[in-house]
């Protein structure tokens, strides 16, 4: 019985060995590696032991002003499209949390089917309009799109959420005299601040990474960091790895530590969407 | 007075339906339309039928995307599905720190395509990367990705794997920790073994979350591009070409613009056919 519960250890002990070298290494090794010295990077056999060096950000400071540049976007354009995303969303799961009816049920119903339209299907019937907008190479475009792509979703976990407060608060507040939006902006918004900050994670972390829309949409203006990204690893021969994982490093550190603090939110966000999404 | 209130709640829901309607719906609608035309710039389209997709259907090249984009799908989506599950039973039956193996497990999810790309080229360097040198100093097969199409193939599915499985677990786990305990309770004091147990008790219960697992990374894992576009753009040879990578091939250079439509039109339709079928095997049961 105890070599039973001995080997039962040892084996969950060598899973979660093997599940933390599989989700952390990659991370690890970017990150790592940006500090190397670059003819450590890819030393025969790996170095472990090197002394940290900042060359690689200095070198991308100095040559890479677009990087920066596509950070200052990308920063934009994310703040930007969470902003419209969650409003769009709070609103619309606010209606359909506290309103039925079979035209009501019907519009959720396309929500949600339309969410499966594949991306790439639209990117190119949009591509002549958004020139004939003039907006081609602007921030507007990216952020309506990456909104866009997560109001469906955002509404029914706002409506899960909001559908939690309970309904006398809305009454009460009636009676008082408060108007729809004051309910909303005094009531609801404040008690569903959780569902909030569940879409706004999911809103955050797509626009951040995202990449085909970015790669399509923009050229110089508005290039977003992962994009310029991935033109260092594009000059295919010279490709100055150390450069790359200091860019890369730059790039992924906000997004982990906002993922590594809000883990709350985005667990309870695909738990609701999950089960009822 | 119901007209009224629906003119009265409009506003708060008008946002997000303009979005979708001018963003998602209209532009799919007219691919579809065009998909039935034939149209180049400066020419008005006309009508064709399904000229378009026989013509699409019989290009090699767009088969052996579709063929890689299934053949990715179903090996990448299944292997998730199988690890996410072991994972959540892994965490089910108690780990100590589990908070922060949980935050280590979701790690993944954080990391932009592209980043994901880097850091797998690096690892996997034929040359000198360090995975690459684990294996041989084990004096295990490597993978020589950027010559073998199949070991391309390999590795793209690997990527698509590490930054998918986070979510596919989370899922998983999430409806496992919705099973009350008793259920357990009562197997056991029935004489259930662990295997029936799960067999019995856990898997019945956790069907809706694996099938809505399963339908969430469908959809997404078809749509898969910039894995593939990054790590090898396609090729050797445009031999791991993917569906996505080919109509963006096939649309934006120098071909004519009515060759690129039919394989969104047909590839849409197809979706909506299988979907549609797959629902109603889930509503069957």
């Amino acid at each position: 019985m105890r070599i039973d519960r001995l080997l039962i250890g040892l084996g969950k002990g060598l899973a979660v060995a093997v599940l933390l070298a599989w989700s952390l290494v990659p991370i690890a090794f970017v990150v790592i590696s940006s500090f190397k010295p670059g003819r450590d990077i890819f030393a025969v056999p790996p170095r472990h032991a090197f002394s940290p060096t900042l060359d690689h950000y200095a070198a991308l400071w100095t040559r890479w002003g677009v990087f920066f540049d596509g950070l200052w976007n990308s920063l934009l354009i994310t703040a930007g499209a969470t902003a419209l995303a969650v409003i769009a969303s709070t609103c619309a799961g606010y209606v359909y949390s506290r309103n039925a009816g079979r035209l009501l049920n019907g519009s959720v119903l396309f929500l949600i089917v339309v969410r499966l339209i594949p991306p790439i299907v639209i990117t190119l019937p949009l591509f002549p309009i958004v020139n004939l907008l003039g907006l081609n190479d602007t921030h507007l475009v990216l952020m309506v799109l990456y909104a866009t792509f997560f109001v469906s979703l955002g509404t029914v976990l706002m409506r899960t959420f909001i559908d939690q407060i309970p309904r006398e608060l809305d009454e009460a507040a009636q009676i008082d005299g408060a108007g729809r939006l004051t309910i909303l902006r005094r009531i609801i918004v404040p008690l569903a601040a959780p569902g909030i900050l569940a879409v706004a994670v999911f809103v955050v972390v797509f626009a951040w990474n995202e990449f085909l829309f970015a790669f399509i949409f923009t050229g110089t203006n508005a290039k977003t960091a992962p994009l310029v990204i991935s033109e260092m690893i594009g000059s295919i021969d010279g490709v100055d790895w150390g450069i790359l994982f200091a860019a890369s490093t730059v790039q992924l550190a906000p997004v982990l530590l906002f993922v590594v603090f809000m883990n709350r939110f985005l667990v309870a966000g695909l738990t609701a969407g999950a089960t009822k999404g | 007075m119901r007209t009224r209130k629906l003119t009265d709640l409009l506003p708060f829901i008008a946002p997000v339906h303009i979005l979708i309607l001018s963003v998602i719906v209209l532009p799919a609608l007219y691919v579809a339309w065009l998909s039935l035309m034939q149209s180049t710039f400066g020419q008005a389209p006309s009508f064709v039928g399904f000229a378009n997709f026989r013509r699409v259907l019989a290009d090699p090249a767009f088969r052996s995307a579709l063929w890689n984009t299934v053949v990715l799908v179903m090996v990448a989506v299944h292997l998730e599905l199988v690890v996410g599950l072991l994972l959540a039973l892994l965490f089910a039956s108690g780990l100590p720190f589990r908070r922060v193996l949980l935050v280590c497990t979701l790690a993944p999810y954080a990391v932009s395509e592209v980043i994901a790309v880097v850091s797998w080229r690096y690892l996997f360097d034929p040359d000198a990367g360090p995975v690459t040198q684990l294996l041989l100093s084990l004096g295990l097969p490597v993978l020589d990705w950027s010559f073998e199409p199949m070991h391309a193939m390999i590795l793209i599915a690997l990527l698509t794997i590490w930054l998918h499985l986070p979510f596919t677990f989370i899922i998983l786990y999430a409806a496992r920790l919705a099973i009350p305990a008793d259920l357990y309770e009562a197997a056991r004091i029935d004489g259930a073994r662990p295997w029936q147990a799960f067999r019995r008790v856990t898997l019945p219960l956790l069907g809706p979350a694996i099938v809505v697992a399963l339908l969430f990374r469908y959809i997404f894992a078809f749509r898969i591009f910039s894995e593939v576009w990054l790590l090898t753009g396609g090729g050797p040879a445009r031999t791991t070409e993917v569906v996505a990578v080919y109509l963006y091939r096939e649309a934006l250079p120098t071909t004519p613009l009515a060759r690129h439509r039919q394989p969104h039109g047909s590839w849409f339709w197809r979706r909506c056919c299988w979907r549609w079928v797959m629902w109603r095997c889930c509503a069957s049961r």
